[in-house]
């Protein structure tokens, strides 16, 4: 998947679906969403849930793509969690959120960069000014660039 | 005249218990060899300066270490900690015993409360104590179990097998990993297809290292992860090649992909690798916990874990092992609580240092119940295996408490046994995979272990191993695999478990899947406890069902077998 593509079919899907802000959402009527509210529930392709069948799947109709999940679902989520008390867990919901749009291999390759003297504080600070760029991934970025400070002050860059 | 010293029967009798086949040692302070009481931890303390933590636990920031930096940071709730930390512990104690104080009672002060301050608390509890505070304290009011399912020789066929019988035994989360780890994905796929032919509903992982695990889970051949190891101190989490920040962003990545995951850690970890600072081990773990926490993680698996055999050498490590369970569930996370890695020669010991958790239950009581037979498990054992269901499942009728486990017939075993090896036979055709002969799948049907089982082509197997990974196999094909043979309810449920993904309802605290493929989750099944009448009981069908056993005679006639 090519990052622009990702990137503008992240932005179609939050124009094209109207969906209630995440305050309406109330976790002891609302979860589990796949029950509850289905109807809120899109794949980053843009099918429902309920299209997810195995008909479908036996059709060809279904990619691997089709089972990921939505930016916009981990914010829904984020919104629960918060709901329910959990603000760290909510707050890794919305950095997800950011990375539904990044290839794995750019994911596994920003998490291989992270690991201790694996970067130097050039390459984390590119790191994020690309997250930032390309994927509006500010969040993640911000947690980039955080690592960069403390590994510079624990002396964990790679030298 | 010289004779030798003449001994005791009674010492030649205790010198042959198992018991003394385990190692002992004495504390060593200096070293982190001591459990929870060392003089060398820090005092208790927290200063916030303009919304910002300077001061933890007696160190300044300045020169805070990335753990330190990272829990003040994201772990402790800045607006609550001043006024928790100034509760005195022991205060505090008793609002984890006390049932008329409520679980969110305590999360209200939790949140707030640094490493030091949380070992103190725990400090003034015995272990009736935090059996007390753990079973408010589980996130999860229904409690539940996971299994091991790995095999001696790698045999995807023997873990298809095992995996059925263990789901349909009752576990909700099954684990695999390797010999040789280029075999991953085979056993992954035998795990996930073993999975659906039992009970429906069971999630499945493999233990590998970090980014293979994460491959594997973002390719649907694993349902969610569990080996993302922290450590308690920054050079011990250097020497694991992470630190808090990669963990962090690697929690993030999971979710991205709708995936499950929780963290490892556990005590003795630091000290069996050589670098404690000189803290105890259960202040370590509570930073484990903490970064855990910090993370966005929902859910820690500790224990101790594959470090057991260390505090379980010093005076008072199994408290610590249980102390540190509670810390976890606690603080709000999901707690995979232990009894997984062998610990004792002793089938006394073995079970006192698993009642602790079964007793009040945890989210998962074992994270990690051998299925197998001892030599067959790949975690280097387990605390319980597969000799064992019948004394589990009478432990939990005699007690009337709920381990997550129940007794099946054999004739329902052999089914689910032979019916996981014929769906794995027809995936590994329909995959172009080496064949799987209707030898193996009779033999698997009846074996205990794999030296039951025909050898396998291993560098066949190996070979389509690599191509499993080259082709891009997902966990649709193997959908598709299982329809195309004939297992039409088994594609639907795996169909079922990776369209969970969409929803994220699965990435929330303590999430299980019930057997009607809904999710249970510390928000639809939070911990309701109470006191004395309140809570989770076992009571109508599962007590019906904890009451049966291999043996029980009939009330009426008592040469007569009731099952």
């Amino acid at each position: 998947m090519h990052r622009a593509t990702s990137v503008q079919r992240e932005r179609a899907y939050v124009r094209g679906v109207t969906t209630p802000s995440q305050a309406d959402l109330d976790p002891g009527r609302d979860y589990p969403l796949a029950t509850r509210r289905p109807e809120l529930l899109k794949t980053p392709t843009g099918k429902g849930i309920d299209e997810l069948t195995m008909e479908a799947v036996l059709a060809g109709e279904v990619a691997p793509e089709d089972l990921r999940i939505a930016p916009e679902t981990l914010r829904l989520q984020a919104g629960i969690a918060e709901r329910a008390g959990r603000p760290q867990l909510a707050q890794n919901f919305r950095r997800a959120a950011e990375l539904t749009a990044l290839p794995d291999e750019l994911v596994l390759s920003i998490y291989n960069a992270l690991r201790p003297r694996a970067s130097t504080r050039q390459q984390l600070t590119a790191i994020a000014d690309e997250l930032e760029r390309d994927y509006e991934a500010t969040l993640c970025a911000q947690l980039v660039r955080e690592a960069a400070d403390v590994y510079e002050r624990r002396h964990i860059l790679a030298s | 005249m010289t004779t030798s010293a003449r001994r005791s029967k009674r010492t030649e009798a205790l010198e042959q218990r198992p018991v003394n086949l385990d190692g002992f040692v004495e504390e060593w302070p200096e070293v982190g060899m001591v459990a929870m009481e060392s003089p060398y931890d820090p005092e208790p303390g927290v200063r916030v300066e303009d919304g910002v933590i300077v001061e933890l636990d007696g160190r300044p920031r300045a020169e805070f270490d990335f753990l330190d930096q990272f829990i003040a940071d994201h772990a402790l709730d800045i607006e609550a900690t001043e006024r928790a930390m100034a509760i005195p512990a022991v205060d505090i104690a008793h609002l984890l015993v006390d049932p008329r104080a409520t679980r969110q009672d305590v999360l209200a002060v939790s949140r707030g409360l640094t490493p030091a301050k949380l070992l103190e608390v725990v400090k003034t509890m015995n272990v009736v104590e935090m059996m007390m505070a753990l079973q408010k304290m589980r996130a999860r009011r229904t409690p539940a179990n996971q299994a091991h399912a790995t095999s001696a020789r790698d045999n995807p066929v023997q873990v298809a097998a095992d995996a059925a019988e263990a789901s349909l035994r009752g576990f909700r989360e099954l684990e695999t990993t390797l010999g040789v780890v280029r075999y991953a994905p085979l056993v992954a796929i035998a795990l996930q297809v073993g999975s659906q032919a039992g009970t429906p509903g069971v999630l499945t992982q493999c233990a590998l290292e970090e980014a293979t695990e994460l491959e594997l889970g973002m390719r649907g051949i694993t349902a969610y992860a569990e080996t993302i190891s922290v450590y308690g101190t920054e050079p011990v989490f250097c020497d694991g090649d992470d630190t808090p920040w990669s963990k962090a962003f690697l929690a993030s990545a999971y979710a991205s992909r709708g995936i499950k995951m929780r963290f490892t850690s556990g005590t003795g970890s630091e000290v069996q690798m050589g670098n404690a600072e000189g803290r105890s081990m259960l202040y370590l773990e509570i930073r484990c916990i903490l970064v855990t926490k910090g993370a966005g993680v929902q859910g820690l698996q500790n224990g101790s874990i594959s470090c057991i055999g260390v505090p379980g050498a010093v005076p008072g490590g199994i408290r610590a092992v249980l102390a540190e369970n509670l810390i976890a569930s606690m603080v709000d996370l999901e707690c995979a609580s232990g009894n997984d890695q062998s610990f004792s020669h002793s089938d006394l010991r073995r079970a006192a240092r698993l009642l602790p958790q079964l007793l009040p239950g945890t989210d998962f009581v074992c994270s990690g119940y051998s299925s197998t037979p001892n030599y067959d498990n790949m975690f280097a054992g387990s605390n319980v295996d597969a000799e064992d269901f019948d004394d589990w499942n009478t432990i939990q009728r005699d007690l009337q408490v709920d381990g997550g486990l129940r007794h099946v017939p054999e004739a329902e075993l052999l089914a689910v046994r032979n019916r996981a090896a014929r769906a794995l036979q027809g995936v590994f055709a329909h995959l172009g995979l080496p064949p799987i002969t209707d030898k193996e799948v009779e033999e698997v049907t009846y074996a205990h272990g794999s030296k039951d089982l025909p050898l396998r082509d291993v560098l066949e197997d190996l070979k389509a191993a690599q191509s499993v990974m080259d082709r891009g196999v997902t966990g649709l094909d193997i959908v598709k695999g299982l329809e195309a043979s004939g297992f039409g309810d088994m594609a639907h449920n795996l169909l079922a478990i990776l369209r969970h993904r969409v929803s994220g309802d699965l990435l929330h605290t303590s999430a299980i899947l019930t057997p009607e493929l809904e999710t249970l989750s510390a928000v639809n099944d939070s911990n309701d406890y109470a006191g004395p009448g309140s809570g989770y009981r076992p009571s109508g069908a599962r007590w019906e069902e904890m009451k049966r056993l291999r043996h029980v005679v009939s009330a009426q006639n008592p040469e007569r077998e009731v099952g």
